[in-house]
């Protein structure tokens, strides 16, 4: 019984692959392939988006391919890249379209060879090329920013930190939310490109700060949202814009010293238990109109020509980057977390 | 013929052997006691046969047919066997009748034939007027009717009781023993009843087994046990008695402390060491004034302590040698506290014991 | 009548102890020794299975490490202290005095019993967080006071040792209630008797017989506060510190430490096999048997003037572990946000219409929970129910070992469990990993010890002769075990299938290594809300969970009782 279960979701992992192949130069979305994918009726979608964020994309999907069932997955990209990890490992493919926050998961998967390869056609056209793998097994989806927010009716504009070096004022001992990077692959990001601009003294004197210590990136701006804590050190940009248009009297910070962008990539799984939907699918995904339904409702960063960003917004391009680097960050790791652990407890 | 056979029959706790190779056979209808001390293996012994613990040597066979014997034991139900239990046992959750019932709905009787059994015995045990009650709201007497009741009704091969009296008040305990009596002449099943009580074991008993640290002391219808104990232990335990020791002397005497010298008409003596001579309270005669001849059984003594009894009084007396005698005297013998007495122990009452 | 001999139908029946036994011993050996197994295996060996003793070394010399030891450990032992300080009193006042409303109380206490850990410490979360909570807006509002002050912070050691007492002391209360009842009054008119004052009898008789069952209420508490991941994960983390679970389970963080992990559950086990050696010294002692012989019914003291304070003890009580909290859920559950006023401009059912209509995980998650929570309180209190008889009875040579091997898993958190059976199952072997087989298997091993300790006592409450009585008339030991244990004990059994139920729809700790896709549970998808943290979200999905719950004591409770009554009452 589980031996042609297995067989059949290697037969259909190599197939998928095959196909691939022969579509280096992109793939577009075909008749066949919708048909191929209603056939197929699910599409398992893993993904370390906001879960309203991640839903709601599901959603307007199963209207515009009726027929196409879409099971949402979320947790957080730690959570998901353990999950993966551990289904792999035994065997187990539930997974088509995976999807974290943490670049440095993508590497992995990729060494491990779990991806599939084949790009939509958009993205080999449109997307930076550094933001798109060589080998065409991943793409960055989205892009987001940690920034520094607080509560507007909490603290007075004027009095409102400007910089990541204001957040170590005195004043805001006991007042400060941040998330945690052994969860969150944001906040993982940012504490690698903070550390290396600020070095790790900036995180020693932040831990002074009585500091309430929340796990996933999207948490901060949510106790900002209760009044919790009227400043977040750290939090997804995207949450905060999603406050911002609930009408919380929310604002954003982007730091002089400079703010962390995560890239979330997405991939297919080499062995995909839905090869069809998955590939319609990652295509949706990387569409205008997702991209533009990311921004407009999730408050994600996209790198699509066509999306037009929120009035309101501050446009990437007048923010001071702090732009990520994966692989010097992958052997940093496991000292982020052992440092971390030493100054902020957990 | 022997119904019941233990043959030596161990159980062991540990290091320690509660029944150590115990030989007994139980005619077929006989009602034996196993009678000792608490500790002394007598319910151990009961469940071993009950089945409900295995023996760690030895066998046990009913009717010739082997049921116990380490690693082949036959479990309880496969017996037929009924036992009467110390606590009653009854169940909270059945009404009496589904208590007496239970046996029989067990052997897949037809439902008018178990209204009939329960009906005839809730009868023989007066129980008719109690069969929709539950335990918790019945006396104790009635407890324990139900009980009996509850064993009798399957008409059991061998019929078990614990200690069934133990929880009874006086009167009632005197009146069940008579009533247990009458039940076993009425249905004569083969029965093993433990007791640390001697007169219950007296009352009831066809055989008496006298049980002491896991081993039988001695076995033998009332009367043998009482009139002839083989050991200083069952003298003591059965009945009250006087214990003195001493030397043998000659072919049938034993000198004790303080020159008392005792002839003894029955018993064995031991050629070393200290023989026990066992003479009952009411068999010592005890005279205000001094005899003619007291050579031999008899010795002069001071009364401690003396009690009226309504039907005999009581007396304690103190003897040269440290020894203090009890002994009981007819009603117009009354000797104040502090007087001197003498005391004949007649050879024929006097039993010797080697141990 | 004669003693004839009758063709004993019943002679031809095996007796099935034996055979039971062996399945029992091995279906328990599995359960527990296979993950045991796995995380020794992982404890002393290498990331290639070299055999090492590194893992421990790390573990004595990793400052962390250490103190998340010390603080649990800290707090186990006040939630334990917490608990019977709470608890024993109150179950006297419900069990022995003319306490008012004493089953509502008792229904009271129940509901914080059946209160998922987690989703308590989340409730606390909402009424007393430093700023955002509603007793503290409460508390600078009915006092004029600015922004950050505040009167309870939950985000500490001690918010956190009081949130996992509220929903640890009703094992204590629930025992030790149990035990007042038992406990005859002759045994205090005894007392009296002997000249003692009420207080006296109290303190020498009546508290002393209960000791026994308060041990092993706080025993319970101490190692569910010791294993308890959810609670400290929602309250821990934020106030800076680690618990031990909290930091095993962070040792799963890529890259998973899984030797290290193992070697950190170890101690642990250790720990709770001593707590359980003192417990059995402890009833081995002091133990006594009450059914059976005759026994009057309670006595009850009359509390005269004290009756008021007695009710504003118990009411402060509830208020603190059931009121409050329930109130916040519902509040959150309705609200746009939990500092949101109680208007009618700010109700709303946003919360309901996200988890039930948008959110796609929530059906199959409700089916899930449901059919494990029933499959695993049935399963597991059969097995528990066979094995706290044939260990209480001692009946088969070595039966001693099942209870050991049905007490064991409450030595393994829930999340090393969790590690220990996705080793043991998720191979090529059994491929489990991914079914509800693999979490039915880790809740039937997560409640058994449970289930056994509620419906052992149970059995140490039923005279052994009432059985033996039922089989020297003919009946197997199985016979015997259904018709007359079983009935007696019936009221033990539901409320062990109860315990285990809600036990099984609250568990997380496991749960969370071992849930996929497929296999979604309500508990997980309220801990991913949580990481997000969606309270409205996680308000509505709890209350569901308590419905649910509620639901099934409500049905347990009305169960007819058959003929049977174990204590009329006068």
């Amino acid at each position: 019984m589980w031996g042609k279960r297995t067989a059949f979701v290697a037969l259909a992992g190599a197939m998928a692959w095959s196909v691939s192949v022969a579509h280096a130069d992109g793939y577009e979305i075909t008749p066949e392939l919708v048909e191929a994918a209603k056939a197929e009726g699910t599409v398992v979608f893993y993904t370390a988006t906001d879960v309203a964020v991640a839903e709601k994309l599901g959603k307007t999907f199963e209207e515009e391919y009726p027929g196409v069932k879409v099971q949402v997955e979320r947790a957080g990209s730690e959570r998901v890249f353990q999950r993966i990890g551990q289904e792999i490992s035994t065997g187990i493919h539930n997974a088509d379209v995976i999807e974290t926050s943490d670049a440095v998961h993508f590497l992995m998967f990729k060494k491990e060879g779990w991806l599939a390869s084949g790009l939509p056609a958009n993205v080999l056209k449109d997307w930076p090329k550094e933001e798109q793998d060589a080998d065409g097994q991943y793409a960055a989806y989205r892009a987001h920013l940690s920034v520094i927010a607080y509560r507007s009716d909490m603290i007075k504009d004027e009095e409102a930190p400007k910089s990541l070096a204001d957040l170590l004022d005195p004043k805001w001992k006991g007042k400060m939310v941040k998330a945690h990077p052994g969860y969150s692959g944001t906040i993982m990001t940012a504490t690698y490109a903070i550390s290396q601009l600020l070095g790790w003294e900036y995180f020693e004197k932040l831990s002074a700060q009585d500091i309430m210590q929340v796990q996933s990136s999207t948490e901060p701006p949510k106790k900002l949202a209760q009044g919790e804590r009227a400043l977040q050190a750290d939090g997804n940009e995207y949450n905060v814009f999603r406050l911002i248009d609930d009408g919380v009297p929310v604002k954003i910070v982007y730091a002089t010293e400079g703010t962390p962008l995560v890239v979330g990539n997405a991939a297919v799984l080499a062995k995909a238990p839905h090869p069809n939907a998955a590939k319609l699918f990652y295509a949706y995904l990387f569409s205008q109109e997702a991209q533009q339904l990311n921004s407009d409702f999730g408050g994600l960063r996209s790198f699509h020509p066509g999306v037009k960003e929120k009035a309101g917004r501050t446009p990437i391009k007048d923010i001071k980057l702090l732009l990520p680097d994966s692989a010097g960050q992958e052997k940093e790791m496991e000292n982020i977390k052992a440092k971390y652990e030493e100054y902020f407890g957990t | 013929m022997a119904f019941v056979e233990l043959v030596g029959l161990t159980k062991q706790f540990g290091s320690l052997a509660v029944v150590n190779k115990i030989n007994l056979a139980i005619d077929k209808g006989n009602l034996v006691c196993l009678l000792g001390p608490s500790g002394c293996g007598k319910t151990t012994t009961l469940r071993l046969i009950a089945g409900f613990i295995e023996p760690s040597g030895g066998e046990i066979r009913v009717g010739g047919k082997r049921i116990s014997a380490p690693g082949a034991s036959a479990p309880p139900e496969a017996r037929n066997m009924s036992m009467i239990f110390q606590s009653y046992a009854l169940w909270p959750h059945m009404t009496v009748y589904e208590n007496v019932a239970y046996g029989l709905r067990l052997r897949k009787l037809p439902k008018t034939e178990i209204r009939a059994r329960v009906d005839e015995i809730l009868a023989a045990t007066k129980l008719s007027a109690l069969g929709e009650r539950y335990p918790s709201e019945l006396s104790g007497g009635q407890q324990q009717r139900v009980s009996l009741a509850r064993a009798l009704v399957i008409k059991p091969e061998t019929l078990l009781l614990d200690e069934p009296l133990s929880n009874l008040d006086a009167n009632l305990r005197e009146e069940m023993r008579f009533e247990i009596r009458r039940l076993h002449d009425e249905f004569r099943y083969t029965t093993v009843y433990v007791t640390h009580d001697q007169s219950e074991a007296m009352t009831t008993a066809d055989l008496i087994v006298v049980m002491n640290q896991g081993i039988i002391e001695q076995s033998g219808t009332p009367e043998d046990i009482y009139q002839r104990p083989m050991s200083e232990f069952v003298a003591r335990f059965i009945g009250g008695t006087n214990i003195f020791k001493g030397k043998k002397v000659g072919t049938d005497s034993v000198a004790c402390a303080g020159g008392l010298v005792l002839r003894c008409a029955s018993g064995d003596f031991a050629d070393q060491g200290e023989t026990a001579v066992s003479v009952r309270h009411h068999d010592i005669l005890l005279f205000a004034d001094k005899p003619a001849s007291t050579d031999a059984n008899w010795i002069a003594g001071t009364v401690t302590r003396q009690i009226y009894l309504g039907s005999h009084r009581d007396y304690l007396v103190s003897i040269p040698g440290g020894e203090t005698v009890r002994t009981v005297a007819p009603i117009t013998v009354a000797i104040p506290v502090g007087q001197q007495v003498w005391l004949n122990f007649p050879p024929e009452h006097c039993r010797a014991l080697a141990h | 009548m004669t003693s004839t001999v009758q063709a004993p139908v019943f002679n031809r029946g095996i007796d099935f102890s034996k055979p039971v036994f062996i399945l029992l011993a091995a279906v328990l050996a599995v359960l527990v020794i296979l993950p045991l197994f796995w995380l020794m295996v992982y404890s002393f060996t290498d990331i290639d299975r070299n055999v090492t003793f590194d893992n421990f070394i790390k573990l004595v010399t990793d400052r962390a490490m250490r103190r998340s030891f010390g603080i649990a450990i800290g707090m186990a032992a006040l939630v334990g202290i917490l608990a019977c300080v709470v608890a024993t009193p109150m179950a006297w006042l419900v069990a022995r005095t003319d306490l008012p409303y004493a089953r509502f109380v008792r229904i009271l206490v129940t509901a914080s019993f059946v209160t998922p850990p987690f989703l308590g410490a989340i409730a606390w979360e909402i009424l007393a967080a430093p700023n955002s909570g509603i007793l503290n807006i409460l508390y600078r509002w009915i006092f004029g006071l600015t922004d950050g002050e505040f009167l309870f912070d939950i985000y500490t050691f001690t918010g956190l040792v009081f949130a996992i007492s509220c929903y640890t002391f009703p094992y204590v209360f629930t025992l030790v209630a149990n035990a007042l009842d038992r406990v005859p009054s002759d045994l205090e008119d005894a007392s009296s008797i002997l000249g003692a004052k009420w207080l006296t009898t109290l303190r020498r008789v009546t508290f002393p017989m209960v000791v026994p069952a308060m041990l092993a209420g706080a025993l319970i508490a101490i190692l569910q506060a010791l294993t308890m991941f959810g609670s400290p994960a929602i309250l821990a983390l934020p106030a800076g510190f680690h618990v031990i679970t909290t930091k095993i389970w962070s040792l799963f963080q890529y890259p998973p430490k899984l030797e290290l992990a193992a070697a950190a559950a170890i101690p642990l086990l250790l720990l709770t096999i001593i707590l359980l050696r003192g417990q059995k010294w402890i009833l081995g002692r002091k133990g006594y048997t009450v059914l059976g012989g005759k026994s009057g019914a309670p006595r009850v003291t009359e509390l005269g003037k004290f009756k008021w304070l007695a009710v504003a003890f118990v009411f402060g009580i509830l208020c603190l572990t059931v009121i409050f909290p329930y109130l916040a859920l519902i509040k959150t559950a309705f609200t746009e946000t939990i500092d949101a006023p109680l208007t009618w401009e700010s109700f709303t059912l946003k919360h309901f219409n996200f988890v039930f209509f948008e959110f796609s995980a929530t059906r199959l998650a409700v089916f899930n929970t449901l059919l494990l929570g029933v499959l695993t309180a049935t399963i597991c209190t059969v097995i528990a129910l066979v094995v706290s008889y044939l260990v209480s009875r001692k009946s088969v040579a070595g039966a001693g070992i099942l209870g050991v091997l049905a007490t064991a898993p409450v030595a393994i958190p829930g999340i090393v469990l969790g590690v220990g059976l996705f080793l043991s199952y998720a191979n090529p072997t059994f491929m489990l990993y991914g079914t509800l087989w693999i979490l039915l298997i880790a809740f039937l091993t997560i409640e058994m010890p449970a289930g056994y300790q509620q419906l052992s006592s149970a059995f140490q409450g039923v005279h052994p002769e009432l059985e033996e009585a039922s089989r020297i008339l003919g009946a197997t030991r199985l016979k015997a075990l259904w018709q007359i244990t079983a009935p007696m004990l019936r009221t033990s059994v539901v409320a062990t299938w109860c315990f285990v139920f809600i036990g099984t729809i609250r568990e997380l700790s496991a749960t969370i290594l071992l849930t996929t896709a497929n296999t979604k549970l309500v508990s997980v998808i309220i801990y991913d809300l949580n990481e997000s943290g969606d309270l409205g979200a996680i308000s509505v999905l709890g209350l569901l969970l308590l419905v649910v719950s509620f639901i099934v004591v409500y049905i347990a409770s009305k169960m007819p009782l058959g003929a049977g009554r174990l204590q009329p009452r006068g």
